[in-house]
């Protein structure tokens, strides 16, 4: 089944390379910045203190549990169609993590600290603490996972329960990870009990485009490379509800900035007319990362089509990053407390040092996935699968 | 135990910034990590506009919510120290949560671009540790309670001066620099203001002159709103910090 996965021939070994030359500059360069300038490298400051690399982390992290919730589609709730893409989906929310954990690891001021001092203190109190356990234990349950379909127990009652336990996992991780912003009522654009829905919305739309995407990739961009029940999923469920998620995103971004430009807080409402709105890197990705894909997904003719798939999978990952971007950045460019020193909303733009963090990050999650799609089988589904829907599927790519 | 807490009479500060210099000296800050800063504010046009003096210390709040969002416990608040909430710079991860869960701004990551140039660190790399190292450097340190110069990577705050609080005899109602006997134990902000705007005593102590202050003047705290419950109280007119307004556009 596997066979026609262009991974595994030149092309893989071509990416391969390129993605580990790219892997090791990024991480050479933004070593080389920190051990030189410490973190004065970042264009982060005590009155934006987060930039660039949490929203980077912030995107792997939600587009991996984004991916754990796609893979329990067919795990938890039965939907079997998605059985064609559960282990890629695993695979990649494992890689996308580690990625994620990457970047984060060298945006802190002292990362090996952190791993005696979190168990040691038990601050139970914190919703960081909480990040750390629950991402920690969605990451065990990703491998478990894999570990259980890579032996072939797609149905055994260990693999269930491993299933519904990852899917709890998920759930917490990034539910949590929203609240940290969620919960801050000292920073009203991101004060919202809701923000863990909206979490899992955007997460799933972030999951939806690596997986379409690097689906896509693995078979050369081209329908004929794959098997019947993934074409089959490709020209019916997933794009539908990918259309659908997309839907539900610029719902969601519809009613925030509603409530946010309608608000008379400046907090709020300055942060949507003074910052976002006035901002064409952020109005282009709403349009172009967003809103066109959405529009593009609207009809079945356009929706099922490869070409419009891939294109849709790239914009939104434009799209969203942009989103995490300005949501991180925006919880703090009105200055807190400084009355006239700063009399403006403050600005940021990373440096070149938080971008080859960026760049490091995604350079990881292309090395790790080739090496997924050489080592490992991530195309294979139950048997069940393949002889449900491979006839109909056939019968439907030859009609 | 006393509970430290500190009155600022807003209607007789004159914005000189002299507590703000007295802090950088006293603790070795680097520029731009105001420990404590005068802000100032202004509303309305000519001739009828007004500024506003605000000097904005650490907090010290009764309910901090920094030291709620700390995944390591390295901000804590400490009963036995007058409730004043300390860094531990041996247990920060660098993580800057509590910078963005302050409502007050009044968190520093001095390990950030520097705010002037020549960069201070690069004329007085720092040695033993410390981010920095001038030539004169305060000998008290303990970064356990984020006293001193710190490390890199971890977050700094103003510590109401607690090593000098912390060796004022024990039942002190007021730390008043006006008595010679008390004035090395004044934290450095209070003891330099000229005009004595700023007022440091024990909150538990209803004799003390802090808490007179504060129930005769209707002493106020910054953003009560947020539930964090200052131990640091204003007086006068001016308390009112303004909502932030953008720049006007062209």
């Amino acid at each position: 089944m596997n066979q026609e996965n262009i991974m595994k021939g030149p092309a893989g070994i071509g990416l391969l390379a390129i993605s580990a030359i790219v892997l090791l500059a990024s991480f050479g360069y933004a070593i080389a910045s920190l051990m030189s300038q410490g973190h004065a490298a970042f264009n982060a400051t005590s009155t934006v203190p987060w930039g660039q690399p949490i929203a980077t982390y912030l995107y792997f992290a939600l587009a991996s549990s984004g991916l754990g919730l796609i893979a329990s589609l067919p795990l938890v709730f039965g939907f079997r169609k998605f059985y064609p893409v559960v282990k890629r989906c695993i695979f990649l929310a494992f890689a996308i993590l580690i990625s994620g954990m990457a970047v984060l690891a060298l945006e802190l001021g002292n990362v090996f600290r952190m791993l005696w001092v979190i168990p040691l203190n038990l601050q139970i109190q914190s919703a960081m603490f909480w990040m750390g356990v629950f991402y920690l234990v969605d990451l065990l349950f990703l491998l478990w996972k894999f570990q259980k379909l890579d032996a072939g127990e797609w149905d055994s009652k260990t693999s269930k329960q491993v299933g519904i336990g990852s899917f709890l996992a998920v759930l917490l991780a990034s539910g949590n990870l929203a609240l940290i912003f969620g919960m801050m009522s000292m920073r009203p654009f991101w004060l919202d009990g809701l923000l863990p829905i909206y979490f899992y919305l955007t997460a799933v739309a972030s999951g939806l485009a690596a997986l379409v995407f690097f689906t896509y990739l693995a078979h050369g961009f081209s329908r004929d490379n794959m098997s019947a029940p993934l074409r089959n999923l490709l020209e019916g469920a997933l794009p539908k509800f990918f259309g659908a998620v997309l839907g539900g995103t610029l719902l969601f971004i519809a009613v925030r900035a509603i409530t946010g430009m309608y608000s008379n807080n400046p907090e709020i409402h300055l942060v949507w007319s003074e910052y976002l709105f006035a901002s064409p890197v952020y109005q282009a990705s709403l349009w172009l990362g967003i809103v066109l894909p959405f529009v593009l997904m609207l009809t079945g003719s356009m929706r099922n089509q490869a070409g419009t798939q891939i294109l849709v999978a790239v914009l939104v990952f434009g799209g969203l990053f942009a989103e995490r971007f300005f949501f991180v950045v925006g919880g703090q460019v009105i200055p807190l407390f400084k009355g006239t020193w700063e009399w403006d909303i403050l600005s940021y733009t990373p440096s070149a040092t938080e971008w080859s963090l960026t760049i490091m990050g995604s350079a990881l999650l292309f090395t790790l996935w080739v090496l997924g799609e050489r080592l490992l089988n991530l195309s294979a589904m139950p048997p069940s699968a393949v002889m449900q829907e491979g006839p109909a599927a056939e019968a439907a790519a030859h009609a | 135990m006393a509970k430290w807490g500190m009155v600022i009479d807003l209607d007789k500060c004159t914005g000189c910034q002299a507590c703000t210099t007295a802090c950088a000296m006293e603790n070795n800050t680097l520029p731009g990590e105001s420990w404590q800063d005068v802000l100032f504010y202004h509303q309305g046009k000519y001739p009828s506009a007004q500024m506003k003096w605000l000097p904005r210390p650490c907090m010290q709040c009764e309910n901090p919510s920094c030291v709620h969002v700390c995944p390591t416990r390295a901000t804590y608040k400490d009963m036995d120290a007058g409730g004043i909430v300390f860094v531990d710079w041996n247990k920060c991860i660098g993580c800057k949560y509590c910078m963005i869960a302050c409502p007050y701004g009044v968190r520093f990551y001095a390990d950030e671009k520097p705010l002037l140039e020549p960069d201070l660190r690069d004329i007085f790399p720092g040695s033993n540790g410390q981010l920095w190292s001038p030539p004169y450097q305060n000998p008290e340190q303990d970064w356990k309670r984020g006293i001193g110069i710190q490390p890199a990577g971890v977050v700094s705050k103003c510590t109401f001066c607690y090593h000098k609080v912390s060796k004022a005899p024990a039942g002190t109602p007021d730390l008043d620099e006006a008595i010679p006997e008390l004035k090395e134990y004044v934290p450095a902000c209070v003891r330099t203001c000229a005009p004595k705007a700023r007022f440091f005593g024990d909150l538990d102590n209803p004799e003390s002159q802090v808490n007179r202050l504060i129930g005769d003047k209707h002493g106020v705290r910054l953003k009560d709103h947020t539930g964090n419950k200052p131990q640091v109280y204003y007086l006068g007119a001016g308390a009112g910090v303004p909502a932030f307004e953008p720049k006007p556009r062209s």
